[in-house]
């Protein structure tokens, strides 16, 4: 419980932190104000008209002054509506939402499910042709950057063979769920060929040193199958560098999937985030960044106890600290 | 009471010791070394596109001068003599191939390797002048990345304390701000969009913002490192000699943390390179007329649909092959050098 405390207090200096350094550096922007200004009112407006503007949107106050009052809009839900188009900003983050969890979802559902299996075999059969396959394959994902990956899918997936249609649009799973695989499956293997690829060889390397230790010998003596020694006596003391990665990433995707859903024309958090950025809609930029650093923390800290529940062994030494 | 003789030394028993030796020997998985002809052929890879990259400018792909071009395309030439070149442009030597005129963009052929754009500007030559805006900018923000972070990790895991605590504080403030928002902020604060500035910035905000963005993890590497060896013997054994904190720190932990350095050098290197790209997709590398691998990627992605794939992918194979080649020698390095700690 006190472990969950001091958690809890991290994630809330982290927040606070984060969100003060970017409410200065948007201002400090160059263009500032005057950006969003423009966007309120059109050319030609008197002095009059912009100092009102600038008045309404408190652009007029100290960075800091501005800060707390949007930590306190923040904490009592009162979110307000973005500057240009007066769109209410948790609609606006509602929207986009779903579009980059989806992403994410699948991305790591895909990247997981093979991952794992392909490292049990390749950690199993070590030095064989499959590992040696599995892992020049990985390593050669790795060197893909998605902005690569992305065209290539395209070109050979929409535009050669006009298989999934381009640009994809979003579509809930739960009115046309074909429309959505054809949405996301390219964006999402796009995603999830190098989370794959990293996955497998932090899985694989585990697996490796597991499976010389010296229950799995006692397993094996006891005459247990190697499906059963592999998926229940190995997976489990293996898997911690692969939860924190994927933990890590539950953040990373979401936020950092911008240059994917730019590619496949998907509004999700990152090309709000950055459009936001470009208008400068401050308070829109500020929940976004709170709203990702609490996806951060909070996936860290989720995997942290599952850590104890995989793990006996972290769950008594936490005890006894 | 506990008798004094257990507190004398126990010498090794030599049978036991190779036994354990041996075990452990066989114990170590071997480490499949990857092909000695891949290793050669990423450094012949890579010494290619090197020697590309310097030699961009005279090298007899493209005009180092606009001599023999007519008087009505001289302007032209002139123009874009620093990095974009078109077909006509040519020197004299190939002169031949560059027969009648084609549509643009023009797909691959014998006269320009990679085709055209639509502008008509070669993308062959195009990739060369990319090679070295995007090397210069992987290779600059890494090694200013290594010299701060290095210095903050080795301060951080040598005298731990306070000191630890303060950088890695400011470090994970830095990880928890999202890494594209950090870089379009320093980008920013450094171009102004509205003047001539943003028209031809410079490489050194982009170099900056990686840097920046490059010191997080690395100080964490090389502290992780430096607390594995501030606690071998020799640090201490240097103490207990009376050296100096700064001359233990210089000359017993930094050349240990050094080859594990170097392989993060290269990786790292190999993953800025694609963070310029993910930059230049936003708009934030440097502009035009300088062309980067990513910058170039992304202006052909929307001819992809017309059928000409050679406006991206051209420049995407090439990068790809650089970052795999890098990656590889990393790969090796590290390699080899971790089995000479895991054995010897």
């Amino acid at each position: 419980m006190r472990y969950v405390a001091q958690r809890f207090a991290q994630m809330i200096i982290v927040i606070l932190v984060v969100t003060f350094l970017v409410s200065l550096a948007l201002r400090f922007l160059p263009g500032g104000t005057d950006v969003a200004v423009a966007a309120k009112v059109g050319a030609g407006a008197t002095r009059e008209q912009i100092e009102a503007v600038k008045d309404e949107l408190h652009l007029n106050d100290h960075f800091a002054v501005g800060w707390l009052r949007w930590l306190g809009n923040f904490v009592t839900g009162n979110w307000g509506t973005t500057f240009g188009s007066n769109q209410p900003i948790s609609e606006l983050f509602g929207k986009a939402f779903p579009v980059s969890m989806y992403s994410m979802l699948w991305a790591q559902v895909i990247a997981l499910g093979v991952a794992i299996p392909v490292a049990l075999l390749s950690a199993y059969r070590q030095n064989t042709a499959i590992d040696r396959f599995s892992a020049t394959s990985a390593f050669g994902l790795l060197s893909v950057p998605n902005y690569i990956l992305g065209p290539v899918l395209i070109l050979l997936f929409s535009i050669q063979r006009k298989w999934i249609p381009y640009p994809s649009t979003y579509v809930n799973p739960f009115e046309s769920p074909i429309g959505h695989f054809k949405a996301y499956i390219l964006p999402v293997v796009t995603l999830a060929l190098p989370l794959y690829a990293s996955y497998m060889r932090l899985l694989r390397a585990d697996l490796i040193g597991t499976l010389q230790s010296d229950f799995i010998t006692t397993a094996r003596a006891k005459g247990v199958s190697t499906f059963s020694i592999l998926t229940r006596h190995a997976l489990r003391p293996s898997m911690f560098s692969l939860m924190t990665a994927a933990a890590v990433n539950i953040g990373a995707l979401i936020g950092g999937g911008l240059i994917v859903e730019q590619l496949f024309q998907l509004n999700g958090i990152g090309r709000v985030m950055v459009e936001s950025i470009f208008k400068r809609e401050y308070p829109t930029v500020q929940y976004g960044v709170a709203l990702l650093a609490v996806i951060y923390v909070v996936a860290n800290f989720v995997v942290d106890l599952a850590y104890a529940r995989i793990d006996p062994r972290v769950r008594d030494a936490r005890k006894l600290s | 009471m506990q008798p004094t003789a257990m507190v004398a030394p126990v010498p090794p028993d030599p049978a036991l010791e190779t036994l354990s030796s041996a075990q452990q020997h066989l114990r170590i998985p071997k480490v499949r070394s990857r092909g000695k002809f891949t290793k050669w052929l990423a450094i012949c890879w890579l010494a290619l596109i090197v020697f590309t990259a310097i030699g961009a400018s005279w090298l007899p792909y493209v005009n180092s001068s606009c001599d023999g071009v007519s008087a009505t395309e001289k302007k032209t030439c002139i123009s874009h003599i620093d990095a974009n070149i078109r077909m006509n442009e040519r020197p004299p030597s190939w002169a031949v191939w560059a027969d009648a005129p084609k549509n643009l963009p023009g797909a691959p052929d014998r006269a320009g390797w990679f085709g055209t754009d639509r502008n008509g500007y070669d993308i062959f030559a195009r990739s060369m002048f990319g090679a070295r805006t995007s090397l210069l900018i992987g290779g600059l923000s890494i090694l200013f990345g290594l010299l701060i972070g290095g210095a903050l990790g080795l301060t951080a895991g040598y005298f731990r304390g306070w000191v630890d605590r303060l950088i890695d504080g400011v470090m994970n403030i830095m990880l928890a701000f999202p890494a594209l928002l950090l870089a379009i902020f320093i980008v920013g604060f450094f171009t102004d969009s509205g003047t001539d500035a943003a028209k031809n910035r410079p490489i050194w905000p982009i170099v900056m913002a990686l840097v920046v963005l490059s010191i997080p993890p690395l100080t964490r590497l090389v502290r992780a490192n430096t607390i594995a060896y501030a606690q071998r013997e020799f640090v201490l054994a240097a103490r207990s000699l009376g050296a100096k904190g700064s001359r233990v720190m210089f000359k017993e932990i930094l050349p240990n943390v050094v080859p594990a350095l170097v392989s993060f050098a290269l990786t790292g290197m190999a993953i800025l390179i694609v963070a310029e790209g993910a930059l230049a997709f936003l708009g934030l590398s440097v502009e035009a007329p300088s062309p980067t691998w990513g910058k170039m990627i992304f202006a052909g992605k929307d001819r992809l649909q017309d059928g000409a794939w050679w406006i991206s992918m051209m420049p995407a194979a090439t990068m790809f092959l650089t970052i795999l080649s890098i990656n590889l020698l990393g790969d090796i390095y590290s390699q080899r050098f971790n089995r000479r700690e895991a054995i010897g």
